[in-house]
């Protein structure tokens, strides 16, 4: 656990060390802003539903950013050799890696939590699909950064790892819109798969079951094939 | 401490190591030579648990190491050939990242740290970004991050790589102040290294074992005033053409 909190802590603190963090968070945030402020603006409605949509939208966009150097960096520095010949588990290393770039995606949803706040003076927001969305967004995020941790860790070229994060996250995202064109069998898989479908019903206040193993679930079988991947190397 | 049985491994089609096996004794300083591409790393790799062999066994002070990787990774100091560093951290920060991912007890790390920095000469630049400092400095870091955790098993893959005279003769006597304490197994091309350091000198040709004896021995046998001698006479120049398919030159990848 302490080496697991260890790597989190170095992830963390290389996002900050990089200009790169820096430039993430202002860019996101500022492209939030506006967005929020024309949502606002168009709506007259203290709810952040239409918000948390434009912000998933904009994560499939982002993670892949945060996670393409998480072990493609460290492979094509030679580092990786140096993290697995310590007496450290592999589970450790995949988890830590893990936990740094969900924090650091944390603290980037965190921000935006100043959106409820400003509804809230201005406004009656109904409170609890705020608290909702936000979970949903988090676990959509945690989603996110688990492919993209499991496709940094088949190459050892950053831009290859974003590619392949990037068609991963556009199938998870766009799929439903290719339901009409496939055989009505296939429909509802794709419906299940299909992230958009799950956020959703954070957004207007629902916890199903269905949802959380969605994202549990996924994010469990990402981490434990990122596992097999360092295990076996299977970027050699 | 290390006992190889039988090592052979294979990418692909390609053989790098081809049924290896010695043994090492404790406190023994143990040269490793080889041309570009023999197999060095490669040996090196699997000694450290990085790579499993595709047959053969490893004991390291008498666990298996495929068995035993993650305890066995506790009593081993490993530099590769590129020293592995995180170019963002400063010195000492990568110490203490090193420290805990090597079990260091907590309140002994500063103790530790402080050790190292001062037997690799590094107090200096301690609070430097990694990335700003020279090659030789980078390299003394490497070998810093190795002896941390005081290994009983010190494996270096061309540690005065890139160093300058004065340097390389640092690093020379900071290996012979642990003689005795610890096995050292070292690979290196600069021969007259080897023969200042090492006792006992193991010659890869081809991932073939092809010399495993004591300097003397060696010398003797092959009737030779140097190593370099030796070790030209077991590698002409104009190696010939390597009836397997490959060229000895063309093996390199698997080391690089």
């Amino acid at each position: 656990m302490t080496k697991t909190l260890a790597i989190a802590q170095k992830e963390l603190s290389a996002y900050f060390k990089s200009p790169v963090a820096y430039l993430i968070l202002i860019v996101t945030i500022t492209v939030f802003n506006i967005f929020f402020y024309m949502i606002i603006d168009q709506n007259r409605e203290a709810t952040l539903r239409d918000v948390f949509a434009v912000m998933e939208f904009m994560f499939v966009f982002l993670v892949p950013l945060l996670t393409m150097r998480v072990f493609a960096e460290e492979k094509a520095a030679g580092t990786m050799e140096f993290l697995m010949t310590t007496p450290t588990s592999n589970t450790s290393i995949v988890l830590g890696k893990y936990l740094g770039s969900l924090l650091f995606f944390s603290l980037l949803l965190a921000l935006t939590v100043v959106y409820y706040l400003i509804i809230e003076c201005f406004g009656r927001p109904d409170r609890w699909p705020v608290v909702t969305g936000f979970l949903g967004l988090w676990l959509e995020g945690g989603l996110f950064i688990a492919v993209g941790i499991l496709t940094s860790s088949w190459t050892r070229s950053q831009v290859a790892a974003a590619i392949t994060s990037y068609a991963i996250l556009f199938l998870l995202y766009f799929s439903v819109s290719l339901v009409p064109y496939v055989p009505e069998s296939v429909a509802p898989v794709i419906r299940q798969v299909n992230t958009l479908t799950h956020l959703a019903n954070f957004s207007v206040g629902l916890i199903t079951l269905q949802d959380a193993v969605y994202y549990l679930s996924g994010i469990a079988l990402c981490l434990v094939l990122t596992r097999i991947s360092v295990e076996n190397r299977l970027w050699r | 401490m290390i006992i190889a049985q039988n090592i052979s491994k294979h990418f692909g089609k390609i053989e790098a190591l081809k049924n290896i096996s010695f043994e090492i004794g404790k406190g023994e300083i143990v040269g490793f030579l080889g041309k570009n591409g023999a197999g060095k790393t490669t040996l090196m790799r699997i000694l450290t648990t990085y790579l499993p062999p595709t047959s053969g066994r490893v004991l390291i002070a008498g666990q298996d190491i495929g068995r035993n990787s993650l305890s066995i990774r506790r009593k081993i100091g490993y530099l590769s050939e590129n020293p592995p560093l995180y170019l963002n951290m400063t010195v000492r920060e990568y110490l203490r990242f090193a420290a805990r991912l090597k079990d260091i007890p907590a309140r002994d790390t500063r103790a530790r740290i402080d050790k190292v920095l001062d037997d690799c000469r590094l107090l200096y630049v301690q609070n430097r970004p990694i990335a700003h400092l020279s090659k030789g400095y980078k390299q003394r870091i490497g070998i810093a991050q190795a002896i941390i955790h005081e290994p009983e098993v010190l494996i270096l893959d061309e540690p005065t790589s890139g160093l300058d005279p004065v340097q390389i003769q640092q690093v020379r006597n900071l290996i012979k102040d642990i003689e005795h304490k610890r096995t050292v197994l070292l690979s290196t091309h600069i021969l007259s290294e080897i023969e200042q350091i090492a006792r006992r000198i193991l010659i890869i040709n081809r991932g073939e074992l092809i010399r495993d004896q004591s300097m003397e021995g060696l010398l003797k046998q092959e009737g030779a005033a140097t190593l370099e001698e030796v070790f030209l006479k077991l590698n002409p120049p104009q190696a010939p053409y390597n009836p397997e398919g490959i060229f000895t030159g063309q093996a390199q990848r698997f080391d690089d």
